[in-house]
């Protein structure tokens, strides 16, 4: 063969492995995600039914399953996810319904609706969209360059935290995922400093989540929005909360439970915004003393307990 | 342009087919015009300076040469560093020190009525004004024969690949490349290939990973666990070293796939064994430059220990100020200036009580390289901050060990993430350096066709695709 023939002959080699070995590595990470028990990973498959489904971002995470599940007796799913944003969270519960039975209950955390809520994070359920032509559109749309980077490449897909997550919890449950350390004292005196905390929400937003409420309550789902607890004297520093629960209260019909201010003391606290596993338990006591809980009708009743 | 963004992808698809397809002069002029829009596209008011070192810098070269009155010859020389140390001075540290005359006056309680400019720096001054120095102060030494083409000149101080951000090359090594034509050569294209994918592996998904949570620690430094802050400063040695010689790998790649040879910038610099050797590995194109024309002509190690030591301290000193007009950026080169000093003063000693207590070679080796490297990374922590302040917070934190728990560690996976790629770019270095790897990669095409198709794959599933600048533009 002469040179420039063993040229082209390269330049075609390198591309048939190149394409294949991107094609054989996604197909294989596909595998992982499809068999994955993370939260994504088990909605896309029909099997995240449950009784009790909880929304929201990072602060959603406090609503600790064991402890839920340990405490009412009924079954639990958290779709809860760091910086979740409204409109990612709207496609993902949408999603939940088409795939699996509708919940007893939605309870969501309302400070998603911020505008510091990571619109990119969306991105990184590239690898999701295998499943649903919702989110595929969703990317489309919002992400182009994410979405058709996925095409181009399904490795690419692959390139982000939201799989590396799927790959952590592939054969051992996420329902223990909380923070499990205790406020330092050094952030504790620093929040003396901070300046007033303001939710920046928008109408998009506000939209977003009448739009999940009313086709939730359609499906016979009952739905509680709240605020989860902050450190004390951060949540002093927060400006518009009432402002945000209003414009909610006003465009959902729904009260707000707000919870902002409920937990005192540090130790239940792993830093301003979150409750670390203590503080969650004496939060979700809470929750289902206030009945924002409900408890199985039958629970404990077999164990021959009282309620 | 920056490499890691669409516009350069289009530049390069365009540039260099055109580029082969021209000769002579005509492919000449390519360079040179591609230069400028490489350059340009950032903000074409900048090329002026470009234009006026370039046009200074051509005539003084050759006025220097036929010169042969001495006295005339300085004058010569001195016309040129006023003219680029003038704008590297002006565009670079005019604010600079303006800001620091009035804050010293303000702790003396006066209140001057001075304000900055708020001038704009223009990326890669620094680079192209010492790398067009060069070419004068050779022919002033009678190094360097002047370039009589204003056009081959021109395109040696603006050459797109290394002007933003090196390597720092000089004219003696440069210019007698543009006597060859440079034709298309397949084995010299592939293989420059395979170092700007390297380049970009090294920048988009090392560099690129390490750095939200570097950004994230160090811009407020008293809010995390202290276990947070030692992984900061750890991922910020990897992530500055693979931005930045991602960055010389990509620059040297493309100068290559186009028929030119560039000197290696860095040689796997977290090996060394004392702070000499670091400076022989790491911007080896900055510190040489600064040893020849700075470190020597100060008189080097020729006037004795004392005069030695301040030489080092000085040529250290300018060498921080040179990456930016920061004070942080001095203490970093009065760092390093130190560690040279204290090193050629306790060498001995060191030696001495490895001998003592009979320790093996690898022994001594490996504690060596630890030391300098844990120094190397103290020396980071002002590099990386933007004032005194936020260094000594992210130091006071460490030392506190307040937090310092796996539960305390944040972005658990971005963390794991960055420590697997660390891990593989450790591996690659030593296997490298063991095996002679990349000599592999340069004489089998089999092996060359695998890096290149395992290199697209870990860009792809590790690369962080949001075009954020190098480190150095900034420089």
């Amino acid at each position: 063969m002469n040179p420039g023939g063993k040229k082209i002959l390269w330049v075609f080699a390198f591309l048939v492995v190149t394409f294949t070995g991107d094609r054989i590595g996604g197909a294989l990470l596909e595998s992982i995600v499809s068999q994955s028990k993370f939260r994504f990973s088990r909605l896309y498959r029909g099997e995240a039914g449950c009784d009790l489904l909880f929304m929201g971002n990072s602060r959603g995470l406090i609503f600790y399953q064991p402890y839920i599940e340990e405490k009412t007796g009924l079954q639990t799913c958290n779709l809860s996810y760091n910086a979740m944003p409204m409109s990612l969270a709207t496609v993902l519960l949408e999603d939940y319904l088409d795939n699996n039975k509708a919940p007893r209950k939605l309870i969501l955390d309302i400070s998603m609706l911020d505008t510091r809520m990571d619109e990119n994070l969306s991105t990184g359920f590239n690898c999701y969209t295998p499943y649903s032509a919702r989110l595929r559109n969703f990317l489309k749309a919002r992400f182009p360059k994410a979405y058709y980077g996925g095409r181009v490449s399904h490795l690419y897909r692959y390139n982000n935290e939201v799989f590396q997550r799927a790959l952590f919890y592939w054969k051992k449950s996420d329902k223990d995922w909380l923070l499990d350390r205790v406020i330092t004292p050094t952030l504790q005196e620093r929040v003396k400093e901070e300046g007033p905390f303001l939710f920046n929400f928008t109408d998009e937003m506000l939209a977003d989540l009448k739009a999940v409420v009313d086709t939730y309550r359609e499906k016979g789902v009952e739905v509680a929005l709240v605020v989860n607890p902050y450190y004390p004297p951060f949540a002093k520093k927060i400006a518009n909360l009432d402002e945000l629960i209003a414009a909610i209260e006003k465009a959902t019909g729904l009260t707000v439970h707000n919870y902002a201010d409920s937990i005192a003391g540090t130790e239940g606290f792993g830093d301003y915004q979150h409750l670390n596993k203590t503080g969650s338990r004496q939060y979700l006591d809470l929750l289902i003393k206030d009945g924002i809980l409900p408890v199985s009708d039958s629970f404990g009743f077999s164990e021959g307990g009282e309620h | 342009m920056i490499f890691n963004s669409l516009p350069f992808l289009v530049f390069v698809a365009i540039f260099i087919p055109l580029y082969f397809a021209l000769k002579g002069r005509a492919r000449l002029l390519l360079a040179l015009a591609g230069s400028y829009l490489f350059y340009g596209w950032w903000d074409w008011r900048f090329l002026s300076l470009i234009a006026i070192s370039t046009l200074v810098d051509f005539w003084v070269g050759a006025a220097v040469y036929k010169e042969q009155d001495e006295k005339r010859r300085k004058r010569l020389l001195l016309l040129s560093m006023v003219v680029n140390l003038g704008f590297l001075g002006f565009f670079k540290y005019f604010d600079f020190f303006i800001a620091s005359f009035v804050e010293l006056l303000q702790s003396f309680g006066l209140q001057p009525s001075v304000s900055t400019l708020g001038i704009i720096l223009p990326v890669g001054i620094s680079f192209y004004t010492f790398q067009s120095m060069s070419y004068t102060i050779d022919i002033y030494r009678r190094k360097l024969e002047p370039e009589h083409d204003l056009v081959k000149f021109a395109t040696f101080v603006a050459f797109w690949p290394q002007l933003v951000a090196g390597p720092i090359v000089r004219a003696s090594d440069f210019l007698p490349q543009f006597r060859s034509d440079h034709p298309f050569e397949w084995d010299r294209f592939t293989k420059g290939s395979a170092q700007v994918l390297w380049g970009f592996f090294k920048k988009v998904a090392i560099a690129d990973s390490l750095a939200p949570i570097v950004d994230q620690c160090f811009s407020d430094p008293m809010s995390f666990g202290s276990v947070n802050l030692y992984i900061a400063v750890f991922f910020y040695s990897f992530q500055i070293y693979c931005d930045f010689s991602g960055y010389s790998d990509i620059a040297i790649g493309f100068a290559r796939m186009l028929g030119f040879d560039f000197p290696a910038n860095f040689r796997t610099p977290y090996f060394s064994k004392n702070f000499s050797e670091f400076w022989t590995r790491w911007h080896i194109s900055l510190s040489s430059w600064l040893r020849d024309y700075l470190y020597i002509p100060l008189g080097g190690n020729r006037h004795g220990t004392a005069k030695t030591y301040r030489n080092l301290m000085l040529t250290m000193l300018l060498g921080g100020l040179w990456h930016g007009a920061n004070w942080t950026f001095v203490f970093w080169g009065w760092l390093h200036g130190m560690y040279l000093v204290v090193q050629r003063l306790f060498s001995n000693v060191w030696t001495g009580t490895m001998r003592t207590l009979r320790a093996p070679g690898w022994l001594n080796a490996g504690l060596s390289i630890l030391l300098v490297y844990l120094f190397t990374n103290l020396a980071w922590v002002f590099f990386r901050s933007p004032d005194f302040a936020t260094a000594a917070a992210v130091l006071q934190n460490m030392a506190s060990l307040e937090g310092f728990t796996v539960a305390q560690i944040m972005n658990k996976f971005l963390v794991a993430k960055g420590v697997l790629l660390i891990g593989f770019l450790l591996l690659v270095e030593i296997s490298d350096f063991r095996f002679n790897y990349s000599q592999l990669v340069v004489r089998q095409p089999v092996f060359r066709l695998a890096s290149f198709a395992v290199l697209l794959w870990l860009i792809a599933f590790f690369g962080t695709f949001n075009s954020n600048a190098f480190i150095y533009f900034q420089f």
